[in-house]
């Protein structure tokens, strides 16, 4: 569903069942986050970590 | 090591990521749908929307002029393919909203009429979003934009049927929000010769008003509300791609800041006129509309 | 049979029909606009007969025309498109776009006054209102000078070093429904002549895809510029070239007549040349030392020939078949004259002259009534008007 839905294409899911993100070009939208399934994936804001 | 997975995949995908489009729009994932069955022998032709920042992005040949110019430009790309005898490229004309229903819409009209063979795209955003969201003839009503302020006041105009009207082979609507459904229709528009137009909803977290993150949530919620109802018009024949219930209309104005001007009466006006196309549509599912 | 060289009497409108067949156009985007819509029933003509092989799309409007031009030619075809008057008015916007991005466009202007002063019938207005945007801009006299500046107007305008669209301008009516003999070369020769267009920086192509790199607003600009002043060696060679093969010339940016010892000369553009020729003829007989100069290319301005030519005459006699309201003083060209000439040391009076003005006929009297103001300008070293409206004159019996 991330793969699928994300405007920018910045985010894959790997052969692996993994999903990786291209930090370089990734806007922080969160439609992945809204859209997947399982809640699998948190939105965290740039520099708090 | 990531980063060469993800260039690879821009390059095959035909698209890059990263476009200058506000986070969520429906722009870029459009495009990034599209060219999963568009193919290299393509040429776009396209202009205008917001989401204009993201034809910059494809990776496929591409030119562009104003948006008062939809279809023109297009047309004229067509008659030098045929004087070069390819008949091998599929030929996109893009357009937004602005285009399609206010500056471009006479052009749009006459290439329908003259039966150009491209596949005319409108990626209906709902304003003017390029420019600041002011009003078009595709906003629908009640809706705020910045030369609305109170609500629209006119309703939005029916594109789709006006084009079906041209006797056109296909007309169809589409949304982001079922990518499936949109890849099948642009597959069945590719096959077939002649003018064929496809609508589709994108949406617009900063002119809707509301979270980026549920960019896409609230894209459907316009298809299973009927707000924007999905069918096909082929060869004058209407077949619709959704027959389920519709859930209440309240459910996608509520999600939207644009629509926080109305009145319970308006709310009801907006659910009723909805009722009202969806069983209109419904009864004619399958049937020859247009003669 | 349609390919081999002929001579009939023509209309202007057709012989531009043929100037396109035999420049190969491929596509043809056009709208009809009255004097122009015979040019474009007649290329229907030609193709439906199979004597012209080309994409005639008939657009609905102007606007659209001029648009699928841009379109057409980045795709690589050769285009040719031809409006007038309202019709080029409202192609207004996309007649921006060919010089900007380089487009090698040809497009006849087939002149008409425009509303709301004046009806149907030819002045300069609508083509010299392109000057600024950066076209090519080239006048005909006649129906055979129409056919060979076509061909001639595609080698220049597809020239690397130029790639600027080209307007081959000529009278409504006067010219463009005017039969006179005229000579359509012979295809083959042409072919020769003009090979196929190939733009070296555009191609939409999916396999060979290429677009101009970025580039800035700036250096766009002076690109532009730039070929606008390469464009006038590269017309001259053309049309030297052009009659060595063909066997006319029209002496590249401008034509000197009866020049020769003159003391005065008038400037003339389009269809009222024939007409003043034959007063020149006359007055030299009468022993009138005047002289007559066919102003052929109007972009770019010629200011080099004319600084060159202009110290032989005391007066010049600018006959401006067109307005600019609120100028700097009288018309469009003999406002680009005066700066050409501006900085010279020994420069001719300029005397300005209104004809032909919402389409009226250029009479052979007008054109005597200017040549004598030239003369007498040029007598006395005075100039009695900023520009002198030779309509509002009676100048007795019409002839």
């Amino acid at each position: 569903m991330c793969q699928l839905y994300c405007p920018e294409s910045t985010v894959l899911l790997t052969e692996e069942k993994k999903v990786i993100f291209d930090y370089r070009y990734c806007k922080g939208c969160g439609v992945c986050a809204n859209e997947c399934p399982v809640n699998a994936i948190s939105m965290v804001k740039e520099g708090t970590q | 090591m990531i980063n060469e997975t993800f260039d690879k995949h821009y390059e095959e995908s035909r698209i890059q990521g990263g476009s200058t489009c506000c986070p969520g729009c429906g722009g870029p994932l459009f495009w990034k749908i599209a060219l999963q069955v568009l193919g290299p022998k393509t040429i776009v032709y396209g202009d205008g929307p917001c989401a204009m920042c993201a034809l910059r992005y494809i990776k496929v040949p591409h030119m562009a002029i104003h948006f008062s110019f939809i279809a023109d430009g297009a047309t004229g790309i067509n008659a030098a393919l045929r004087a070069k005898g390819r008949n091998d490229v599929t030929l996109i004309s893009s357009a937004g909203d602005g285009a399609s229903a206010d500056i471009s819409f006479g052009k749009i009209s006459a290439a329908a009429e003259r039966n150009e063979n491209m596949i005319q795209i409108c990626i209906d955003n709902e304003a003017y979003m390029n420019t600041g969201i002011q009003k078009s003839g595709l906003t629908p009503y009640g809706a705020w934009t910045t030369t609305t302020p109170t609500g629209k006041e006119s309703n939005k105009k029916d594109i789709p049927m006006i084009l079906a009207a041209h006797k056109i082979p296909y007309v169809a609507t589409a949304s982001v929000a079922y990518p499936q459904d949109l890849k099948r229709k642009l597959e069945k528009a590719m096959s077939i010769e002649g003018f064929k137009y496809i609508h589709t909803i994108i949406p617009c977290p900063t002119g809707w008003r509301f979270d980026p993150a549920k960019a896409v949530e609230v894209t459907r919620l316009g298809v299973d509300t009927w707000v924007s109802p999905m069918y096909e018009i082929e060869e004058g024949v209407l077949t619709m791609s959704r027959k389920a219930e519709a859930k209440p209309v309240t459910e996608y104005l509520k999600a939207q800041g644009r629509f926080r001007n109305l009145d319970e009466e308006q709310i009801k006006f907006i659910q009723d006129e909805v009722d009202a196309k969806r069983s209109e549509l419904l009864s004619l599912d399958g049937k020859k509309i247009i003669h | 049979m349609s390919d081999k060289e002929f001579t009939k009497m023509m209309e202007g409108n057709e012989a531009a029909a043929w100037g396109a067949k035999i420049s190969r156009a491929e596509v043809v985007p056009a709208y009809p606009i009255t004097p122009q819509t015979e040019l474009i029933s007649n290329i229907a003509t030609l193709i439906a007969e199979g004597t012209m092989k080309t994409e005639y799309i008939k657009v609905e409007g102007e606007h659209t025309a001029m648009a699928a031009a841009v379109g057409a030619s980045t795709a690589g075809a050769r285009v040719f498109t031809a409006s007038s008057s309202q019709g080029v008015a409202f192609m207004d916007e996309p007649l921006w776009i060919p010089p900007g991005n380089r487009l090698p466009i040809v497009m006849c202007f087939v002149n008409r006054t425009m509303a709301p002063l004046g009806g149907l019938r030819p002045d300069h207005n609508d083509s010299l209102h392109q000057r600024d945007k950066g076209w090519i801009l080239l006048y005909c006299e006649n129906s055979q000078e129409v056919v060979d500046t076509i061909v001639q107007a595609y080698k220049i305008a597809e020239n690397s070093d130029i790639y600027l669209p080209v307007g081959v301008c000529y009278d409504g009516y006067f010219v463009s429904a005017t039969a006179t003999p005229t000579t359509v070369p012979d295809q083959a020769k042409v072919d020769e002549w003009l090979p196929p267009y190939k733009h070296e920086w555009y191609d939409l192509m999916p396999e060979t895809h290429k677009m101009p790199p970025r580039g800035s607003f700036l250096e766009k600009r002076m690109g532009v510029a730039d070929a606008q002043q390469k464009a006038k060696k590269v017309i001259k060679d053309v049309d030297a070239d052009y009659k060595k093969h063909f066997g006319r010339g029209y002496g590249g940016l401008l034509e000197e007549y009866e020049c020769d010892g003159a003391e005065a000369v008038l400037i003339t553009m389009d269809s009222m040349t024939g007409t003043a020729r034959d007063v020149i003829d006359e007055m030299r007989a009468e022993g009138k030392k005047i002289g007559l100069i066919k102003l052929k290319c109007f972009r770019p301005f010629p200011s080099e020939e004319f600084q060159k030519i202009a110290p032989k005459y005391k007066a010049i006699g600018v006959v401006d078949r067109n307005n600019s309201f609120g100028s700097a003083g009288g018309g469009i060209v003999n406002i680009e004259l005066s700066r050409a000439l501006y900085n010279e040391k020994d420069k001719p009076l300029l005397v300005n002259f209104h004809v032909g003005l919402s389409g009226t006929d250029v009479t052979m009297n007008q054109i005597r009534y200017m040549a004598d103001e030239t003369l007498e300008a040029a007598k006395t070293g005075k100039v009695k008007h900023v520009v002198d409206w030779v309509e509002s004159h009676d100048l007795g019996e019409v002839m």
